[in-house]
């Protein structure tokens, strides 16, 4: 299969029409899930299809190590390439490593200024990533002026910001608790749902959509690749 | 001849470049009563530390060749092997671990764990060693052993597990609290000789039984028996010991230890924990291959009794002939006695036998399973296997990396030529990895190894310890060819002009093989098409093709070549004719299966503080490299990335100038790729260029 033709048949396409259009340029995006269930290769997988697409990405992570979060590319995209039968994946899997960034901050606290000298070292070397991709923070009120400067920079950058954190497993209104103080700077929420076979994408916010649709995607735990479900 | 092996223990000392492993190494020597005057790294006082013994070592203020020493500590006979810091010099340290049964890893407590801990470690793990973490440097600023603790945790995957906590650190660091005993213990005296327990600060109990009640919840996954004494609060020293020592020899534990080994502190403690944590020869099974049964693999017995089995690892040549360094795995190697090399099959004599301390020695009768020792005058090359001949086996070999660089070299005189010879042939035979030959084309001696510095060292060695002055030339990359694509062959090779006729017609495919294959050869030839004895000569043709591609004259790589139809004649066809049409059939199916040029590209890891990030990541990019990522940590940014090595001469220097000298990177070999096509065109053009104007 050619790259133009997996993109095109992948099932984030689905995930866009079920999220209206997608997380879109500027917007922060979050997915919660337990420990263990699946949030890296969701992200991962999120990443791969953007720098598919000639994107460029900038993998943050507060809490994994840069080979952690290397190893994870690396399975999901031979996991891709093999399933599809993807021509010439040596030479794109190449062209990948060259378009994405990882940066590893173990033990730091969340902080947008980083991110903001990170991102402009990223351009001043390479080019302004496209998706910025942040793991490791824990959610709380405590959040609001880095996620109100997040956004800031996503405007800025015209790129979409895709956020992880574990969830608590207690909900207000639909929303886990620690994220409700900051549901307010997020334009998507994905949970994470363990079924018997997979784990299902849900959303529980899709912008300002009071319908929030079911999105027909999964995670396949056996080869971390998203799924049409 | 050691005769109670579970006192025996063979370690090894490990760690980056600069983190105070020879210190170390000298006070455990200054402490064991082996010397008797500290002398530090570098030559202060213009001796240099014992076992940094090589001239060009001490000016260096590194350690090159891993020197061998032994010491006596708590009635137990400890063999130590200092190692090299550098990552060019790895294949001493891979060396080394091969015959240690465990390890000190030591980490600047400043600067935590570096790119070449990451290496050490991945090696130590290839070869299951045990190993005890030193935190050293406490005494320096920014000195931090909960961090570099955490380190050892998230960077290198190691449950560790503080066994002491450090009573002030930088200026104030005092000496160590034991977390088992629950006691401080001072270093007393001119060089720290005295050990002085006393009871801990109140200050720090509170840390201090955190501490102890973290490492007793981690300990106690080794002992069910620990586990209860806990419930029961009748916990003792010796649960503890035992169950320290069960995970740590398991793997599955790094206890760690701290001091300031430049300031006399911590060092007797942690030669304690050698002694009741890391294995004896007895705790570790080592196999080795039957060479009269198929190389079947079999298991060592450290029996001094039965057969000898022994891996020389090491060779010098010194002052009195070759001194070969041997771990004897099984049975007795005594002086005057007969043993065989199990690759030469040649039998030797064994004369003098000896104790290495550094470059003194001391005159030994026997050795038995478990030691490390040394003997004269036997000809042999590194990781070689000796047998007393009743058995015929051989250690398993070692994993010995291809070189990556080359450079031509020409001795100044005929003296220096000759001199030349002489390093040469014995650089070969210590080193694996560096090589020497002849250019067949231009005549001139060519030298290859693992990086630039690894070549650079040599060359100073052939100067200093032979008076070998050659001059080098522009260090010249290993490039590789490959194919991208399947293409077809059908090749005849016909000469039936005069005289005897030559015939021989091959047909089939070449293919890429996947990552990490040289070549392979398939033969699919049915119904006797080419008759079966013509298929090696096909074979052999193709494996003469396979070592000059046609692109730029370098070995093709990543190729299967499939045979499966041809032709001979009942006269004409001979072994050299098939060998001739193999050759061919190969060069043309090549020339039509997109042929590539594959360049080495070398893992690099850049380290230094946050503000100069940028000029590192600067100085990658315009090196084609590739980063990887970036990790930033406790004001220190560590980059790592994947850089062509034909990009990377003099980075050194330009790294230096360009932050101050602030920043230091290692770099091995990661794999090849394929060159950008701009590289390729100009390596294509200057081959072209260069056969040419030879035919001419």
């Amino acid at each position: 299969m050619y790259k133009q033709f997996l993109t095109a048949r992948s099932p984030l396409r689905l995930l866009e029409k079920g999220l209206h259009g997608g997380l879109g340029r500027g917007n922060l995006g979050l997915v919660v899930a337990g420990r263990g269930v699946g949030k890296t290769p969701v992200l991962v997988g999120f990443a791969l299809d953007e720098l598919l697409r000639e994107g460029r990405v900038l993998h943050i992570s507060f809490d994994q190590s840069v080979a952690h979060v290397r190893d994870y590319y690396n399975t999901v995209f031979s996991d891709l390439a093999h399933s599809v039968h993807l021509e010439d994946a040596a030479r794109i899997h190449a062209d990948i490593d060259r378009q994405r960034g990882i940066r590893a901050y173990p033990g730091m606290p969340f902080s947008t200024g980083k991110l903001r000298e990170a991102v402009k070292l990223e351009g001043e070397t390479c080019a302004q990533p496209t998706l910025l991709v942040i793991e490791g923070i824990q959610m709380n009120g405590d959040l609001r002026e880095e996620l109100a400067d997040l956004k800031a920079l996503a405007q800025e950058l015209s790129a979409e910001v895709w956020l992880s954190a574990a969830n608590s497993g207690e909900h207000v209104g639909g929303i886990p608790s620690d994220v409700a103080p900051v549901k307010d700077f997020l334009s998507v929420i994905l949970a994470l749902e363990p079924a018997s076979d997979c784990v299902r994408l849900r959303a529980l916010k899709d912008h300002e959509n009071p319908d929030v649709t079911s999105l027909h995607v999964a995670l396949d735990p056996r080869t971390l690749l998203l799924t049409r479900n | 001849m050691l005769q109670d092996l579970s006192r025996l223990r063979n370690i090894g000392i490990s760690a980056h470049i600069d983190s105070g492993k020879t210190t170390l190494t000298e006070r455990i020597l200054f402490y064991t009563q082996r010397i008797h005057k500290i002398r530090e790294v570098k030559g202060k006082d213009e001796q240099g530390a014992t076992m940094d013994y090589m001239e060009l070592e001490k000016e260096r203020g590194i350690t090159i060749t891993s020197a061998a020493t032994y010491c006596e500590w708590n009635k137990h006979h400890i063999n130590i092997i200092d190692t090299p810091g550098h990552v060019d010099f790895t294949i001493e340290v891979e060396r080394s671990l091969r015959v240690l049964d465990g390890a000190i890893l030591v980490l600047c407590g400043v600067a935590g764990v570096q790119s070449q801990s990451l290496t050490v470690d991945r090696q130590m793990r290839r070869y299951k060693v045990p190993r005890l973490a030193f935190v050293n440097k406490l005494d320096r600023s920014g000195a931090n052993p909960f961090r570099v603790s955490e380190q050892l945790r998230d960077k290198l995957g190691h449950n560790a597990v503080m066994m002491q906590i450090p009573i002030g650190l930088e200026a104030q660091h005092a000496g160590v609290i034991d977390l088992i005993r629950m006691q401080a213990y001072a270093f007393d005296g001119d060089n720290g000789e005295n050990v002085r327990a006393y009871e801990m600060p109140a200050e720090l109990r509170h840390d201090a039984e955190a501490a102890r009640e973290k490492m007793l919840d981690a300990v106690s996954m080794f002992s069910d028996d620990l586990t209860e004494a806990i419930l029961e609060g009748v916990v003792t020293e010796e649960l503890i010991y035992d169950a320290v020592r069960r995970g740590t020899l398991s793997l599955d534990l790094t206890p760690v230890f701290m001091g300031s080994a430049y300031k006399n502190k911590g060092v007797q403690p942690l030669l304690d924990a050698v002694t009741r944590y890391l294995p004896s020869p007895l705790d570790i099974t080592n196999s080795a291959v039957d060479l009269s049964n198929n190389e079947a693999p079999i298991t060592l017995s450290a029996d001094p009794q039965k057969p000898l089995v022994a891996l020389a690892f090491k060779l010098e040549d010194g002052r009195y002939g070759q001194l070969t360094y041997l771990r004897v795995y099984q049975g007795t190697l005594a002086k005057g006695s007969s043993i065989a090399n199990s690759r030469t099959k040649r039998r030797h004599k064994v004369g003098r036998l000896v104790r290495m301390h550094a470059d003194q020695m001391e005159e030994i009768q026997d050795s038995g399973a478990g030691d490390i020792v040394a003997m004269f005058g036997i000809d042999c090359a590194s990781g070689d296997t000796f047998t007393d001949e009743s058995i015929q086996v051989s250690m398993t070999s070692m994993h010995v990396p291809e070189p990556v660089i080359s450079l031509a070299i020409k001795p100044v005189d005929s003296k220096s030529e000759i001199n030349m010879s002489k390093a040469l042939a014995r650089f070969t035979r210590e080193d694996p990895t560096f090589r020497a030959g002849a250019d067949p084309e231009s005549g001139e001696t060519v030298i290859s190894g693992m990086g630039e510095l690894h070549l650079d060292i040599y060359i100073e060695r052939m100067k200093r310890e032979y008076g070998a002055e050659v001059r080098s030339g522009a260090p010249q990359v290993a490039y590789r060819e490959t194919i991208s694509q399947r293409a077809e062959y059908n090749y005849t090779h016909k000469k039936q002009s005069g005289g005897a006729g030559q015939y021989g017609r091959v047909a089939g495919y070449v293919e890429p093989l996947s990552d990490g294959e040289d070549f392979e050869f398939v033969n699919e030839i049915r119904g006797g098409a080419i008759p079966s004895e013509f298929i090696p000569s096909v074979e052999k043709g193709v494996r003469t093709a396979i070592e000059k591609g046609k692109l730029i004259g370098f070995p093709v790589i990543g190729v299967r070549f499939v045979l499966n139809d041809g032709q001979a004649h009942s006269v004409d066809s001979s072994d050299i004719a098939f060998q001739i049409a193999g050759r061919q059939a190969f060069r043309q199916a090549c020339a039509h299966a997109r042929p590539i040029v594959l360049e080495p590209v070398m893992k690099l890891a850049v380290e230094s503080p946050t503000e100069f990030h940028g000029a590192v990541l600067k100085s990658v990019m315009q090196r084609r490299g590739n980063v990887i990522g970036t990790t930033e940590e406790a004001g220190f940014c560590r980059v790592e990335a994947e850089v062509p090595l034909a990009e990377m001469f003099g980075y050194a220097t330009d790294l230096r100038s360009s932050t101050q000298g602030k920043a230091e990177f290692t770099m091995e070999f990661a794999r090849y790729l394929p060159a950008p096509s701009e590289v390729q065109k100009t390596l294509v053009e200057k081959y072209a260029g260069r056969v040419k104007g030879e035919e001419e």
